[in-house]
């Protein structure tokens, strides 16, 4: 160092420091700037060809029709939601009915009953599950789900059929309703339980009537996030539920109520909005076609109903939640 | 509770509640698990074809490589552990006969399985875990298994340089290094070497300047021009050494030096000239060597200085260390069980299954033909996804360290800086939960018809996958970067570093570890991802590995994916099952490396 430097210069602030703190910081605020354009994008993309789609066929015609046949073999075009819907709830509510409560109780069991080491093995486990790649449960749902059902409890399930590609998706969304949930329980003070021992609840009344009721908010915003996540599943509808959307048979009940069986669509192959999508995918990628922009509209239509679902979700969340 | 009177009736019922609940509990809490577990065993067994085994065979495998495992692992343990792990696998091994003998009898056959298949399974697998980890705390257990590890990632590391030679041009890389690495690094040596910045100095020029002179633009400047030299040379350069003396110059020769160096200044002069001969020979020696066996000689050279390396430096200093050399064993003892089984099965005549999954899948080609079933192979897959994660992990570590340091570091909590942040952190919340169905038609809307990178190719592939794992990195960065103390920072900023030098110098540094787990667990995430693949357009079957940024490929899950559907028996029990058990096992691979990176940064912390 130069000695003769008589007042040292502790800031070194240089005009080529500057410079590059200039630079770095743009650069930052470049990559932050990315997240923003690619949900922009989203937006965009999916909006032109689906207002084009659109501007053909009519909202009304996609929202109500009973067909869906985007690639037919001589017969005619049909952009019908209503069978796609169909087979897209059958598919999330059997879903939800087996992850919903094995991921309650898996996140009170964590929360309450298990002992740290217990805890330390499951948990990690637990996120197995949602770590598998999904079109390995898509295989596993059609290569030995299927047929071991088909043997034992339903002799006239199809090959491809909506209940073994729920199944899967019930328990592939197992951790995510566990472990939101059991944050949530985990976040109601310990004074609470006590409180509750202290008048004589034993410990499955303190679970029940205590540390559930107090993280309910959180346990319902991670029920709609594992719907939500149902809703969006491709690989495992794909590969275990076929690609044919059938409009199910519409039943009268007593009064004249129609309704639809769910064995007539849990039991036999079926499509949801992301099976569509695959397809048109697979057939057709030419561009500016019909089948192409209703891809977009699909695309659109669950982008829509998730990223609702993703803010009722946040909403519950924060707005009900119990503050000790 | 203990106030309670025995005789009180209600007093009991609320007791058995309250353990039914536990249990029911419980029950749902391994219900997942364990559904998963037996998907995963069938899937096993199918791809291994272990239902062809005889049980000889697996006497015979169990003898000589499980039972010299189990027994390397108690080595050194408690006699408890010991004794444990002996009852476990005396009584598993009656009750799965009994009990399986008996269920076949009296209620039905069960399909695919047999008892010892069973207790494998059952049995051996879970004791096989429980010794490991409980043979890893101990000396002798902890060398073996850190050998083994470093063997293992070292094999990965030269797999993974053979694939990216099998993309990318192997020529262009010796160009590259020749004309611009080589001499770059020589004139930073001589920089460094003959302080040429303070001979500089001393005369008209200011000393900082020299600094920037000498190590960032000569430097800089012989790089750039090597570089664009080695790109024109490639055009033009008619005749190349062989692949076996470009990669001895332009990989083993560094390497070697570097390691030599690195040891040297470790240890001492001698140990580092040891060292680095021992890699230098083991490298070219088996590309030699290995050339005629399984392996093509660029592959063998590539895989054995990835094991030599990290091999070579281990055992040096367990043998300084002194402690656990015993351990060292553990893989001769593997290979030689193996060996020694091989040998009884041959001499014996035992019939032994046909594994879908084995070399030949790993290195062949695809195929949708049921009759070449047996020579269906994964190779152009498995390069289409190394190819596709490499590139994503670049994109991402970029991309999500790059957003995670703006939030983090280069924002204040209030005005519009701070209202753009909160909207950038609400947005990233939001797009980790839009279907990545989605993202492939954002992926196929911008990358592949807008910006025109082509239908299903390597480069609109991965910066899909990375915008579709770009919420988890950032998410993951932000953490890692938000648990470094404020005190760090504020210590750098008080030496007069700006904003970007304590960054870099301080808060990347210490956060590393955390933000390469998050990253490596994202991609774990992205390399099973299928859905977007298929909406960019993704051809299901490559016959031939990728060639570069802009060429078609196709990767493992898009391979299962087509193949999955395939009616015929042979591709979907067996080809597919082995295509499913080689994705995991990547899959496995990469959440363990992210695992030990993140305990060796906790141990360290």
């Amino acid at each position: 160092m130069s000695s003769e430097n008589e007042t040292p210069d502790l800031t070194r602030d240089t005009g080529l420091s500057q410079l590059v703190e200039g630079t770095t910081t743009g650069v930052f605020a470049l990559c932050a700037l990315v997240t923003l354009v690619t949900t922009v994008a989203i937006f965009v993309t999916l909006l032109r060809p689906a207002v084009d789609f659109f501007a053909s066929i009519s909202v009304a015609t996609f929202l109500t029709g009973t067909e869906w046949s985007p690639n037919p073999s001589g017969g005619s075009l049909a952009f019908g939601i209503v069978p796609l819907l169909i087979g897209t709830l059958t598919v999330t509510i059997t879903a939800a009915f087996i992850s919903l409560p094995i991921g309650t109780l898996t996140a009170v069991y964590l929360s309450e009953y298990a002992s740290a080491r217990v805890r330390a093995i499951l948990k990690p486990m637990l996120e197995i599950l949602a770590g598998v790649p999904t079109v390995i449960y898509g295989y596993f749902a059609f290569v030995y789900v299927t047929p071991a059902l088909q043997a034992t409890l339903f002799p006239n399930l199809g090959t491809f059929n909506a209940l073994s590609a729920s199944l899967m998706i019930g328990i592939m969304t197992i951790p995510m309703v566990s472990s939101i949930s059991e944050d949530a329980m985990n976040a109601v003070p310990d004074r609470l339980r006590n409180a509750s021992y202290g008048l004589g609840a034993t410990k499955y009344e303190v679970s029940t009537s205590v540390v559930i009721p107090a993280s309910i908010s959180g346990i319902v915003s991670s029920y709609i996030l594992a719907i939500s996540r149902a809703i969006g599943e491709t690989m495992i509808v794909v590969v275990a539920m076929g690609s044919q959307a059938n409009m199910p048979q519409v039943r009268d009940a007593i009064l004249g109520i129609p309704y639809i069986h769910p064995a007539d669509v849990l039991l036999q192959d079926g499509a949801t909005i992301t099976v569509a999508m695959v397809n048109i995918a697979v057939s057709d990628l030419t561009g500016g076609t019909l089948p192409y922009k209703a891809m977009f509209a699909l695309g659109l239509a669950l982008f829509v109903i998730t990223l609702v679902l993703n803010v009722i979700s946040d909403i519950i969340a924060k707005r009900y939640r119990e503050v000790y | 509770m203990a106030t309670e009177s025995p005789g009180n009736e209600f007093g009991r019922v609320s007791r058995l509640r309250g353990q039914l609940f536990e249990s029911v509990t419980f029950a749902a809490s391994i219900t997942g698990i364990l559904a998963l577990a037996a998907l995963l065993i069938y899937v096993t067994i199918d791809a291994f074809d272990l239902e062809a085994a005889s049980p000889e065979w697996l006497l015979v495998y169990f003898v000589t490589l499980v039972l010299p495992y189990i027994g390397f692992c108690l080595y050194e343990t408690d006699r408890a552990i010991q004794r444990r792990t002996a009852l476990i696998l005396a009584g598993g091994l009656v009750i799965t006969a009994v009990v399986f003998t008996a269920v076949e009898a009296f209620v039905r056959p069960i399909p695919g399985l047999t008892w010892q298949l069973v207790y494998l399974f059952l049995f051996v697998v879970p004791v096989a875990g429980y010794v490991t980890v409980a043979g890893s705390n101990t000396p002798t257990g902890a060398v073996g298994f850190g050998l083994l590890g470093r063997i293992a990632g070292g094999a990965a590391l030269g797999l993974w340089l053979f694939i990216i030679f099998v993309v990318f041009d192997l020529q262009m890389y010796f160009l590259v290094y020749t004309v611009g690495v080589f001499p770059t690094a020589l004139v930073w040596y001589a920089v460094r070497r003959w302080n040429v910045a303070a001979r500089l100095a001393g005369s008209r020029v200011d000393r900082d300047a020299a600094e920037l002179l000498t190590t960032r633009v000569l430097v800089g400047a012989v790089g750039v021009v090597g570089t664009a030299g080695a790109v024109v040379l490639r055009g033009s350069l008619p005749v190349y050494p062989t692949d076996l003396i470009m990669l001895a110059w332009s990989l083993v020769a560094p390497v070697t030096a570097v390691t030599t160096v690195l040891t040297a200044r470790r240890y001492d002069r001698r140990r580092g000239v040891l060292v680095g001969a021992a890699v230098l020979l083991v490298a070219l020696g088996g590309g030699f060597g290995l050339s005629v066996g399984a392996l093509s000689q660029n592959g063998a050279v590539l895989l054995l200085l990835g094991v030599s390396v990290p091999t070579a430096t281990y055992l040096n200093r367990v043998w300084r260390a002194d402690e656990g050399r015993a351990g060292l064993a553990l893989p001769l003892l593997i290979v030689a069980g193996a060996l020694a089984g091989a040998v009884l099965v041959q001499t014996f005549g035992i019939q032994s299954p046909d594994p879908w999954l084995d070399l030949s899948y790993i290195r062949g080609t695809p195929t949708t033909q049921t009759t070449q079933a047996r020579s269906a192979g994964l190779f152009p897959a498995i390069v289409g996804s190394v190819l596709l994660i490499t590139l994503t992990a670049l994109i991402s570590f970029v991309l999500g360290v790059g957003t995670a340091v703006f939030l983090e570091e280069y924002t204040r909590d209030s005005g519009v800086i701070g209202a753009i942040s909160r909207l950038i952190q609400v947005n990233i919340a939001n797009l980790a939960a839009v279907p990545s169905v989605v993202y492939g038609l954002l992926g196929l809307a911008v990358f592949v018809n807008f910006a025109g990178f082509g239908v299903g190719t390597a480069i609109s592939a991965s910066l899909t996958l990375s915008l579709l794992i770009l919420p988890i990195t950032v998410i993951s960065a932000q953490e890692a970067i938000r648990s470094i103390p404020d005190e760090l920072r504020d210590g750098s900023l008080a030496m007069g570093a700006t904003r970007w030098q304590t960054t870099k110098n301080v808060v990347l540094p210490e956060a590393m570890p955390g933000i390469l787990t998050g990253i490596i667990l994202a991609l774990g995430r992205a390399i099973g991802e299928t859905a977007p693949l298929i909406m960019i357009g993704m051809a299901t079957i490559a016959f031939s590995p990728p060639s570069g940024l802009f060429s078609q490929l196709s990767a493992m899950p898009m391979l299962i994916y087509s193949w999955a559907n395939n009616p015929s028996p042979e591709f979907r029990f067996g080809v597919v099952a082995a295509g499913v058990l080689t994705l995991l096992s990547v899959l496995l691979a990469m959440n363990a490396t992210a695992i030990i990176i993140r305990n060796k940064y906790e141990r360290d912390a």
